[in-house]
């Protein structure tokens, strides 16, 4: 009797996630505009991100970068949907449909071959956190130093092997990896990280937040923030791209970046125009 | 962010957290006592099948069960994943997850009952569906409790992994928060939320585990 029963369930069982594999596979026909889903725009972001994604005062996704999704929505008529992933699962989530794109201070440079990158909107650069009392002034005094980089991020593939900064990379006493800022942060505080390889304007945010630290005025690099797509997403990139250009002209992106501009984004590192080709022609009025 | 907010957005993230919980017990408890059946069959391959299952459940990280489930059918049958799927290959997961674990726990309460209970019951006429669950499976029960708590306070715990499918349960919520607030108060808050949580949850059995206490 019991064979009978436990045959039974599992034929059950079977079919039911059978019927599950038909439905969801039925919902998700591939939308237009080069959208996952008709109508709404999936936008992948780091919610431990801030200012470019993170959770604001009410417990809304805000920042930099979703304001701008936001604008764009709006252009288009889209639902926004803001979607915290988790980092180190961004590529399958793009490849597999689950976000239209990674749209979260996300370096361009050196990723060229395995994104479709809208056009760059924020000139950023990499640069070194340290205590103020560590005695760091240089990047020279980093030799021999325990220095914190997130994993899979801009930073770590400049001082990695092969990385632009590799020499100096190779100098330090010790690369360690962590997930977020907030850790590595605590780590410096606690003596454990002599310093932290971070974004610029993350670094700003942070520093703010924080007494006791400063940011190294020698930087390890410069480098472009871009929307990233699926590889060959044209039709989606090409919509943004008119999309940006639109919202730089009606003044929305000054707008949204002014709001930013004293949490860590100033108005410097602002490019879109640039690359845009519009500022020249402002100039030459 | 004000105290008020924050305690609001983990309490948020707690109800999507007891979500999972409570939905793997749902499936995860029945389905346990099914491969228990199957570890303990007398067919070979059977048998064989289930051993294997409950190895590779135990064998590998939970996380990485969550990714294969959830990835799995875009990456080898080529099927678009909706948006419904997350949350259901995150249940799926977990569920087949810890029947592996309930499942062995069933085994040690069912083989620890005496053969001479089978030959009374059979003595008195009793099928063997209702030698078993009239008079084994009870018994079973009271003697796995301990082990099943342990288990599912893990699993309070556990759910925290939801968050390598991008699903915002507490933990998620307590460290973006952190990351906003450049603060660790978020995380203290969570700790207590998860404490209180597993305390009710410890508090449960513990009254279950009285109440089926009838002999004594």
């Amino acid at each position: 009797m019991m064979k009978k029963v436990l045959a039974g369930v599992l034929c059950t069982a079977m079919a039911v996630s059978a019927l599950g594999m038909v439905s969801f596979a039925d919902e998700t026909e591939a939308g237009s505009a080069g959208l996952a889903t008709d109508g709404k725009f999936v936008v992948g972001f780091d919610a431990e991100y801030p200012p470019y994604g993170y959770m604001d005062d009410n417990g809304d996704y805000t920042g930099f970068d979703l304001e701008l999704a936001g604008a764009v929505c709006d252009l288009e008529g889209w639902e926004l949907v803001a979607r915290p992933i988790d980092w180190d699962s961004k590529d399958m989530e793009l490849e597999s449909g689950n976000i239209d794109c990674i749209w979260n201070g996300f370096t361009m440079n050196g990723r060229e071959d395995s994104y479709t990158f809208s056009v760059p909107y924020v000139d950023n650069s990499q640069v070194i956190v340290v205590a103020d009392d560590s005695g760091i002034e240089s990047l020279s005094d980093l030799e021999g130093k325990v220095v914190g980089v997130q994993a899979d991020s801009a930073a770590l593939a400049l001082l990695e092997e092969d990385g632009d900064q590799a020499d100096l990379g190779a100098t330090f006493g010790e690369l360690q990896q962590f997930g977020d800022y907030n850790t590595a942060f605590a780590e410096l505080q606690a003596g454990s990280l002599d310093a932290v390889a971070i974004d610029v304007g993350v670094a700003n945010y942070q520093t703010a937040g924080r007494e006791g630290y400063s940011i190294l005025d020698e930087s390890l690099n410069s480098e472009q923030y871009a929307v990233g797509f699926k590889k060959g997403n044209d039709v989606l990139c090409e919509t943004i791209n008119s999309d940006l250009a639109v919202l730089l002209e009606n003044g929305t992106f000054d707008e949204i970046a002014a709001k930013y501009e004293e949490m860590g984004i100033p108005s410097d590192m602002l490019c879109l125009a640039e690359s845009l080709g519009v500022k020249a022609e402002t100039e030459a009025e | 962010m004000s105290f008020q907010v924050m305690m609001q957005q983990l309490g948020g993230g707690l109800l999507r957290s007891i979500e999972i919980f409570a939905l793997t017990l749902l499936f995860s408890l029945p389905l346990g006592l099914l491969v228990s059946f199957g570890r303990m069959s007398k067919n070979r391959v059977i048998r064989s099948i289930v051993w294997i299952y409950i190895s590779v459940m135990r064998g590998t990280p939970l996380m990485l069960q969550l990714l294969a489930v959830y990835f799995g059918p875009f990456y080898i049958g080529g099927l678009k994943l909706g948006a419904t799927w997350r949350f259901t290959a995150i249940i799926i997961a977990f569920s087949v997850n810890y029947a592996a674990y309930f499942a062995e726990i069933y085994r040690s309460g069912i083989e620890s009952m005496p053969p001479g209970q089978y030959e009374a019951a059979r003595v008195l006429g009793y099928s063997k569906g209702s030698t078993f669950f009239r008079i084994i499976f009870p018994q079973v029960v009271k003697r796995i409790l301990p082990s099943v708590t342990n288990e599912v306070i893990t699993l309070v715990k556990d759910t925290s992994l939801a968050f390598s499918l991008a699903y915002a349960e507490m933990f998620t919520i307590a460290k973006q928060i952190a990351a906003k607030e450049t603060s660790f108060m978020p995380f203290l808050a969570a700790a207590l939320f998860y404490y209180v949580f597993n305390a009710i949850v410890a508090f449960g059995m513990e009254r279950i585990e009285k109440a089926m206490n009838y002999y004594t």
